[in-house]
């Protein structure tokens, strides 16, 4: 079963150091600095364009209604670099994501961090150094 | 909630300024110094580029192809001194006070979280010398006649004329994004001279520069994988004296060649839309996945 879980929490020394985004095309002000959401969701598309890509993931809500949220994330060029390629996420692919939300509530967020169901992480702006591979 | 946002704001403080020292870490304060005086010894970029030309006995123009240093692959900017920050030693660039205080302006907004890119925003062009310090990939095409500097970000292209040609004459002279740039080789080193810049902004809550800047540069091949450039920039309406910055560019490991650079359209995805809001930051328009009438602005 597909559950819905937000975490909302401050965790600034790590998401300062480890953050690895570029943001050239625009700021990324409007998101939050510091708070992250994390959902189990369903890949319902993945939009790998310049200048910015999106993952869009089908997350059930507790009461069954279904909310498709938007992960923002680097271009082509730069997900690649980090490992990130357009077959890694078909649609239906199932996963758990973390990103920082944006300040005025839509369902989007700046994307982090990604762990399919089959355990496989994604960090499309870069692995941070605490996430290290042993 | 005081106390985390108080400890961000010291970890912002305690992190910046470490970047910096670290992108400007491969050079010492006294070579900082030595390069800054090299501009400070002559009045405008045309007498400094004139002098290394007479130093480089002329330099080249449209050299053979083998004796031209080999800048293929994909580049990255891997730091270096920004236009207003200091330099290795905390060496200050001379502010006008109107500069610096659109710089002391545009801080205490971005600590607000407000920001906007009036160039880049609407896929604009970052310009030149901002194009310097863009992220992203960039691929140096090395040719005779001319060099081309190009970056991925907004799909730009210097092109820096190396056949012996001038500027155009002062009469045929008009604002230009990227400037008009000519050059010569002096043996491995491409030698740079860039005017008719446009007045536009330099970046986020950044000072405009003006149509009377003028750049030298030099670009040198220092190892494999690694070019850096030296920059002198002259603009009477940003700095009291010339100043001076080092960028570095690393050759990407791109071993299997799979990345490689692709067009730039903000109008492709139209998730990417974003505006400047009422007061003057970045918001994303209507998303594609939302719905329509779920935008408000940030609560900052």
């Amino acid at each position: 079963m597909i559950g819905n879980r937000i975490n909302a929490a401050v965790f600034a020394t790590a998401m300062l150091l480890a953050s690895t985004s570029l943001q050239a095309h625009h700021s990324a002000v409007m998101f939050e600095e510091t708070k992250e959401v994390t959902f189990e969701g369903v890949v319902k598309e993945f939009q790998f364009t310049n200048p910015h890509s999106w993952l869009l993931v089908d997350v059930t809500n507790k009461d069954g209604s279904v909310t498709t949220w938007g992960f923002e994330a680097e271009g082509p060029s730069t997900l690649l670099r980090n490992g990130v390629r357009p077959a890694d996420f078909r649609s239906g692919t199932k996963l758990t994501i973390t990103g920082r939300p944006m300040r005025d509530g839509r369902p989007g967020a700046l994307w982090r961090k990604a762990v399919r169901a089959d355990g496989v992480e994604f960090y499309p702006g870069g692995r941070p150094a605490s996430a290290a591979r042993p | 909630m005081k106390l985390f946002k108080k400890l961000a704001v010291l970890v912002i403080l305690a992190t910046v300024p470490a970047t910096v020292f670290a992108q400007g870490g491969r050079q010492s304060p006294d070579e900082f110094r030595r390069m800054l005086d090299v501009g400070l010894k002559h009045r405008t970029a045309s007498e400094l580029y004139e002098a290394l030309k007479t130093d480089a006995h002329g330099g080249k123009q449209s050299p053979p192809y083998d004796q031209l240093p080999d800048w293929s692959g994909l580049w990255t900017a891997a730091g270096g001194n920004s236009f207003f920050d200091p330099g290795p030693g905390g060496i200050m660039p001379k502010l006008k006070p109107a500069v610096a205080a659109v710089l002391k302006q545009g801080a205490e907004l971005a600590a607000k979280g407000i920001e906007y890119d009036e160039n880049l925003s609407q896929c604009g062009p970052p310009g030149f010398p901002r194009w310097l310090v863009i992220p992203f990939l960039r691929e140096f095409i090395v040719r005779p006649e001319q060099t081309w500097l190009t970056s991925e970000t907004v799909n730009n292209v210097r092109r820096i004329y190396t056949d012996g040609r001038s500027h155009p004459a002062p009469e045929e002279r008009y604002p230009l994004y990227y400037g008009d740039s000519i050059g010569f080789w002096d043996g491995p080193k491409l030698v740079i001279h860039t005017n008719q810049l446009m007045t536009r902004s330099m970046g986020r809550q950044q000072p405009s520069q003006s149509d009377q800047m003028e750049t030298v540069e030099i670009w040198q091949k220092v190892r494999a994988g690694v070019i850096e450039a030296d920059v002198w920039i002259y603009d009477p309406a940003l700095y009291l004296e010339p100043w001076y910055l080092k960028r570095t560019y690393n050759q990407l490991p791109n071993p299997t060649k799979s990345v490689r650079i692709q067009y730039w359209n903000c109008n492709e995805n139209p998730n990417n839309e974003v505006y400047k809001t009422p007061d003057g930051s970045t918001n994303y328009k209507d998303l594609t996945f939302t719905n329509k009438n779920d935008s408000k602005e940030p609560t900052r």
